[in-house]
């Protein structure tokens, strides 16, 4: 009896062990469980052998039965696939021994088998104030009546079904403005898609118990609400007794840190003091964490970084109740535990957090790499500044840099450099693809929708560009515009036709300092900048390389991996005019690390083109002259002409007359 | 005059709207623009941008201010190119590339990009940008 007692508590509770994983072990059973937790028909289709259960199924099997774990070595291991666990689980004649039946006390203590209170497989069916119906909600008199006798101490478990679809704020709130009863919850915790929590005594329970059918989400849906008698939360079973809060209080004293407002719980388990004391912090269980909480609430509630790393934690809902008690809390350190989903993250997210630990967790192997690890994180916690040690802002992050900046200002029409610089990177890393030959790997670069467009222009009165022609190779489609100007354009939409066809394109070679760039803010999500500027096209070895000029317009949305994502991509290419190329300086020249700042007025441009008609000089050589002698049209003019009277100023300077 | 593939007809009756409403407005815009830039108020709402030459200009009444102010008499638009693209948002995106001469001044080549919305059934430009050609005249 009592071995196979202590296997069935051996298995439900959660073990501390060497290796190996709960998971598994947890998983089925729970699943067992769970199945149908919650609703009322089934505890009467079922016997009441499964409702029993599944009473006792506190968060997570948290349910310590106190002493009885004292006397249990060594922990069983939760996954081994034992038979005997299983079946122990499933022989309900067995789980009888654990329900406290004749002895009045609900507490699940001194299961010996010579203990008067056990009995031998049997099921004591007693006939008159016997146990609660669990089948049903016990009805007013019944609970009257068994609070009197006080069974199971009056203790309730609410639980609501579907409870995880709502945050606890709202859903506690709602459940309190329609019940006529205030009451405290203790132990909220979800299991599942449900939602639990405790309350105390009977009249709150059964005013709670009306509250089932009142209640409406959002949607329109009725929130149920079951109410049913319990065993006291695991928080409160077991709960520390005052000497050992005074050891609790004492050893967590000497682990803050006042200047720092930091309190390292690492290992808690094996601090020295505590285990001297017999004290077992195991954090996992909510009656330890309570108690640390309310020694946290009552001593440190200015805290601002807590170090829970290495203990195990494996859910972190009594963490949660944290919130409420230590609001300042900013750093938290919760590496080398046992975390398996981001979804226990969920139940702190209100924390407002700017620097994470969670290296060292299972969790982490969910990701197939860092940057979706992080943004991930970011979702619960936006206003995080450190993650695992790293910094999370970079300048490459556009989520949450880019919709700050792209937030359209009233007095800030310039653009900021933190955007440009953004720009300026994602043209960088575009024309070194670009231009390496490995086209496919655009791919990443562009939205599943991107639209291409590929416009060659042409003027009738040059001669037509042969060498252009071949862009137009693929091309099908050759329209006609009116002016009689040819002109081939080609539309490519899917990252997948785009892409292919740039990877047709000539093999190319950017000159990043020619590159003009324009950027303008759409909206929060979409940038717009536009490039001018030269590339070289080397066709084959042999043939002299050709110098182009493009115009290329992208249109940018942000993306979940801090990337700028590409929508839409329009380019225009034409031959650069063979004059322009000899003239190395059109415009101040730029570090390719930089964006340009606006080139010259208009004013100035007036000046430049008023000087290189009357000097005969083509326009950028105006310009240099002009720059050079500080817009000093005058003294320009002098020091071209005697310039030019010195022969000094190279044939190229001066417009051809055609 | 035109140069066709073999055996294609014309896709004037089959153009996709982007492109009908893009070159109806490119057109609309030169014509203004050439001969009373005054007027151009009418294309822009006052949550416009305009970037020429790289300053930028917020709100319709800025915009019409500087374009007026532009140190010239006489303007001649002539587009070599234009091209069109929808976005994700459905405004259009133009792309125009052409010449232009400003008084006596030399020809020169320009760049300009407009973006479209639709505005209570009406196209208005959201965003324009202009810059002169510099590699190449147009």
């Amino acid at each position: 009896m009592y071995s196979t007692a202590k296997n069935f508590r051996t298995y439900r509770t959660e073990e501390y062990k060497g290796g190996g994983n709960t998971s598994r072990g947890r998983v089925n059973y729970k699943s067992y469980f769970h199945e149908n937790c919650g609703e009322e028909n089934v505890y009467y289709k079922n016997n009441g052998y499964k409702s029993r259960l599944s009473q006792f199924q506190e968060d997570d099997g948290n349910t310590a039965m106190s002493d009885i774990q004292k006397d249990l070595h060594p922990r069983h291991n939760l996954s081994t696939t034992d038979d005997n666990n299983r079946k122990v689980a499933r022989d309900n004649k067995d789980l009888i021994h654990i329900t406290e039946w004749r002895d009045g006390n609900h507490q699940m203590r001194n299961m010996n088998k010579n203990e008067p209170g056990c009995k031998d497989r049997t099921f004591p069916m007693t006939k008159n104030k016997g146990p609660m119906p669990k089948y049903r909600t016990p009805s007013k008199r019944e609970i009257e009546e068994n609070g009197q006798n006080n069974i199971y101490g009056n203790w309730f478990k609410i639980t609501i079904p579907y409870g995880r679809k709502y945050t606890k704020t709202w859903l506690l709130n709602s459940i309190q403005s329609k019940c006529s009863v205030h009451f405290t919850p203790v132990d909220f915790h979800y299991v599942r898609s449900q939602a639990h929590f405790f309350v105390k005594n009977s009249t709150t329970a059964f005013a709670l118990k009306n509250v089932n059918y009142k209640i409406h989400d959002e949607n329109n849906h009725q929130v149920r609400l079951f109410v049913k008698e319990s065993a006291a939360p695991s928080s409160e079973q077991n709960k520390l007794k005052p000497e050992e809060i005074e050891q609790l209080k004492l050893a967590m004293k000497k682990r803050f840190d006042v200047s720092q407002k930091s309190l390292n719980l690492q290992s808690f388990r094996f601090d020295q003091d505590l285990m001297s004391h017999d004290i077992d912090m195991i954090l996992n269980r909510r009656n330890c964490m309570s108690a640390t909480l309310t020694v946290i609430e009552e001593n440190f509630p200015e805290l601002l970084s807590l170090n829970l790393c290495s203990n195990k934690l494996y859910q972190l809902d009594g963490l949660a109740d944290i919130i409420p008690k230590a609001p300042q809390i900013k750093i938290l350190n919760l590496s080398n535990n046992e975390l398996k989903s981001l979804r226990q993250l969920d139940k702190i997210r209100e924390m407002k957090l700017e620097e994470l630990w969670l290296q060292g967790n299972p969790l982490y192997n969910n990701f197939s790499n860092y940057s979706t690890y992080m943004s991930a994180i970011l979702d619960y916690f936006p206003k995080l500044l450190c993650l695992d040690g790293k910094d999370v802002t970079h300048s490459m992050d556009v989520e949450t840099g880019a919709s700050e900046i792209l937030k359209p200002s009233k007095k800030n029409h310039g653009v900021s450099e933190m955007l440009k610089n953004l720009v300026l990177q994602f043209l960088e890393q575009y024309y070194s693809i670009y231009d390496c030959g490995d086209r496919s790997r655009l791919l990443d670069a562009y939205h599943d929708e991107a639209c291409f467009s590929l416009t060659i222009p042409c003027n009738p009165k040059e001669l037509v560009p042969l060498s252009l022609y071949k862009y137009s190779k693929s091309n099908r489609n050759m329209k006609n515009c009116k002016d009689h100007v040819l002109l081939t354009q080609l539309l490519k939409h899917t990252k997948r036709d785009v892409v292919d066809f740039l990877r047709v394109l000539p093999k190319t070679q950017h000159d990043l300092s020619s590159f003009m760039v324009d950027i303008c803010i759409l909206t929060e999500k979409m940038l717009c900048f536009s490039v001018n500027g030269r590339f070289k096209e080397e066709v084959e070895a042999t043939c002299p390389v050709i110098l182009r000029a493009f115009t290329r317009i992208f249109i940018v949305i942000p993306a979940s991996n801090s990337r700028l994502c590409i929508v839409n991509d329009t380019l225009t290419v034409s031959n650069a005019c063979p004059k322009e190329i000899q003239s190395d300086v059109s415009i101040p020249a730029r570090a390719p690390s930089s964006i340009p700042v606006p080139t010259i007025s208009q004013e100035q441009q007036a000046m430049v083109q008023a000087f290189s008609t009357q000097s005969g000089m083509k326009f950028n050589w105006s310009l240099k002259c002009l720059e050079q002698n500080d817009w000093n049209y005058a003294v320009a003019g002098q020091n071209f002409t005697l310039l030019k009277a010195e022969g000094k100023i190279p044939k190229e300077a001066f417009q051809q007359i055609s | 005059m035109g140069v066709h593939e073999a055996g294609q007809r014309p896709r004037m009756g089959d153009k996709p709207i982007w492109e009908q409403i893009g070159s109806s407005f490119i057109q609309h815009y030169y014509q203004l623009f050439d001969n009373d830039r005054t007027q151009l108020g009418a294309i822009y709402i006052d949550a416009s941008c305009l970037t020429w030459e790289g300053q930028q200009f917020q709100g319709k009444a800025a915009i019409v201010e500087k374009l007026s102010s532009l140190p010239f008499q006489k303007i001649q638009h002539s587009i070599t190119s234009q091209d069109h693209q929808p976005t994700p948002d459905s405004c259009i995106l133009s792309m125009v590339v052409g010449q232009l001469k400003a008084d006596e001044d030399p020809i020169m080549g320009f760049h300009q990009m407009f973006l479209l919305k639709n505005i209570n059934d009406a196209w208005v430009c959201t965003n324009d940008m202009f810059r002169l050609a510099l590699h190449n005249f147009g």
